[in-house]
């Protein structure tokens, strides 16, 4: 059973990427981006591309990154450069990226188990060869979610960071700064987008497939994940948003196992992942009170 | 301040871990083989293929709650939950897993990787391109008999010219059973007049489009969208007085002139063989290749026929199962 919570903490660590980008648009920039389900299987058909025609299992994820910077940017430009709607800009991306991916990776792509992904390449072995994939997956992914956590962390204490922060609190003070509150924006846009992609390029290399269909929903999970990590945290100050976002990410997939493991009908399953959130929104708000007062 | 988040996630781990294996020791001690079945989501054929493997394992002599368990998942058509319910088979050690439709059986395959589990597929168009024909996994394919739908609706409707065809551009098995119909079509003097769509939502709208355009009638793929609004499909074309041929009986039952289709059920028989086959340690999946049914049904629905003034050709009628 303890399997069942490596294989958990995995993918709530890899979605944790969704929840990053989502964190950074809708937390900090307070904007809906609806991008999410067009870059993150953006990031996934570029890597099962890659993977398929040989690439370095570990340049994927640069190319993977790339690909959502070019997604985040376009929504940014056409929101702040020829007025569309926050909401509206990201669904024309969206939608635009749906018959791209096609275009790139058709509507299904596999990766055969010869080959070699980030997970099984000759420099992840030479350090964790001795683990199970199970535990290498779990290592691998884990140092990733830490690494750009620490990265984005790092960012915002910089002085675009905290512009970027200073644009959804109070836009008027971007621009009293003499700064171009748009350019700010479109970053914003851009580095999410990129994150959210890599998720995607790290799923295909986890799943070795790539399908068209596989970022239906992600702005949700993203959302759920950010309300989840945030709302557990609120009381505690001192823990950073990009922390709670992981362990909110980690929850929302640990809901789903649960789900999954108390054997209930399987037509049940999103009514019982829906209860169980609620339970850890209610609880959680609940025992931040409680820490108040104590 | 970060120790205190690991404390916590640690507790949590533990909390769960702990959870887990309590209800796991309860069956610590039955024998019988666990079969995961991972089932895309809830369809009257993918149902069908469920129902057809657990009666292919009965026929093999394997009886549920005895010879083996089951652990039945379904995805709600979510690739995500697919993800998971893989990985809980692999951490639950299932001794095979039954994967029902590509998203699941891609699933279940990465997550048996590490412990090379047998993955037995079914509803699986085309394994080969899904990279499914090696190794520790095999299956059924569920390859539309193209050409004997072509020549059903030759006979059945001998002036016809044009075939409209409404698919999802994401669906892999859609995608090359479109390739196949064009390929073939010209052969039976037929141009085939394709729609594909993104959404379910557009499935309507597509149909009233093809109607417009003039086809002689359309033809159904196993497409998940296209066969979930099939009835309002049917009522615009019912009204335009055009006949849809479907791809398996399920169609047929709704109101489908006729189909050549696949019998799930059947298929899944077959599957379940295998799986048997497997279990039984009579072969690995290594030394069994995957399975295209060979066998088609012909379906006719009489009442559709009628209302649109189509007549039955005799060597039809005499080799079809009416619904």
């Amino acid at each position: 059973m303890l399997e069942m919570v490596v294989s958990t903490l995995t993918q709530g660590l890899i979605y944790a990427f969704i929840a990053y980008g989502v964190y950074i648009t809708y937390s900090i920039l307070d904007f809906p981006d609806l991008t999410t389900d067009g870059s993150f299987p953006l990031g996934a058909a570029v890597t099962a591309v890659l993977l398929s025609k040989g690439c370095d299992p570990y340049l994927t994820l640069a190319a993977a990154l790339l690909a959502g910077a070019l997604a985040g940017f376009f929504t940014g430009f056409i929101h702040v450069k020829l007025h569309i709607r926050d909401l509206l800009a990201g669904i024309i991306t969206m939608t635009a990226l749906f018959s791209i991916n096609l275009q790139i990776g058709g509507s299904n792509l596999i990766i055969p188990r010869t080959t070699d992904t980030i997970f099984s390449a000759a420099p992840t072995m030479a350090v964790f060869g001795g683990l199970s994939l199970l535990y290498r997956k779990l290592i691998v992914v884990c140092l990733l979610a830490l690494i750009f956590k620490i990265l984005l962390d790092l960012y915002f204490s910089t002085k675009s960071g905290l512009l970027l922060r200073a644009a959804g609190d109070n836009a008027n003070l971007v621009t009293a700064l003499a700064q171009d509150k748009g350019r700010v924006k479109i970053l914003g846009l851009v580095i999410s987008n990129s994150l959210i992609a890599l998720a995607g390029a790290i799923v295909c290399h986890e799943q070795r497939s790539f399908s068209a269909t596989m970022g239906t929903g992600q702005v949700v999970f993203g959302l759920a994940s950010v309300i989840i990590g945030i709302s557990l945290f609120r009381k505690l100050s001192f823990v950073r948003g990009t922390t709670a976002v992981i362990i909110g990410s980690i929850l929302y997939k640990a809901c789903i196992s649960a789900a999954l493991s108390l054997g209930l009908p399987a037509n049940l399953l999103k009514l019982v992942t829906a209860v169980l959130f609620l339970l850890v929104l209610v609880f959680s708000g609940r025992r931040g009170e409680e820490i108040i007062r104590a | 301040m970060k120790k205190l988040n690991f404390k916590k996630l640690g507790c949590f781990a533990l909390a769960l871990s702990m959870g887990l294996s309590l209800s796991a020791c309860t069956k610590a001690e039955s024998k019988p083989y666990v079969i995961g079945i991972s089932q895309y989501g809830e369809h009257a054929s993918l149902d069908n293929c469920r129902e057809g493997f657990l009666l292919g394992l009965e026929e093999a002599g394997l009886k549920e709650g005895e010879d083996f368990t089951v652990i039945y998942q379904n995805a709600a058509f979510d690739d995500n939950i697919a993800i998971q319910i893989g990985q809980s088979f692999s951490a639950e050690n299932v001794d095979l897993m039954c994967a029902i439709a590509t998203p699941s059986a891609t699933a279940c395959y990465a997550a048996a990787e590490d412990k090379d589990i047998p993955v037995i597929f079914t509803a699986i168009t085309d394994p080969e391109a899904a990279h499914l024909d090696s190794g520790n996994v095999t299956g059924t394919s569920d390859k539309l008999p193209v050409e004997a739908q072509l020549d059903l609706i030759r006979k059945m409707q001998p002036e016809a010219k044009t075939i409209g065809i409404i698919y999802t551009t994401s669906e892999p098995n859609s995608v090359s059973a479109i390739a196949e119909y064009e390929e073939k079509a010209e052969a039976y003097g037929f141009t085939i007049e394709t729609l594909g769509v993104s959404a379910q939502s557009e499935v309507t709208q597509a149909a009233d489009t093809l109607i417009s355009r003039g086809v002689d009638c359309l033809s159904n793929l196993t497409d998940n969208n296209v066969v979930g609004v099939l009835a309002s499909i049917l009522e615009k074309t019912g009204e335009a007085g055009i006949p849809v041929y479907g791809s398996e009986v399920e169609q047929v039952k709704i109101g489908c002139a006729a189909a050549a289709g696949i019998d799930y059920i059947k298929l899944g028989k077959q599957t379940g063989a295998m799986a048997a086959k497997v279990l039984k340690d009579e072969a690995t999946c290594k030394e069994i290749p995957f399975e295209t049914i060979s066998e088609y049904g012909v379906y006719v629905n009489r009442e559709a026929c009628g209302t649109l003034g189509m007549e039955i050709p005799e060597d039809i009628a005499a080799v079809a199962i009416e619904s």
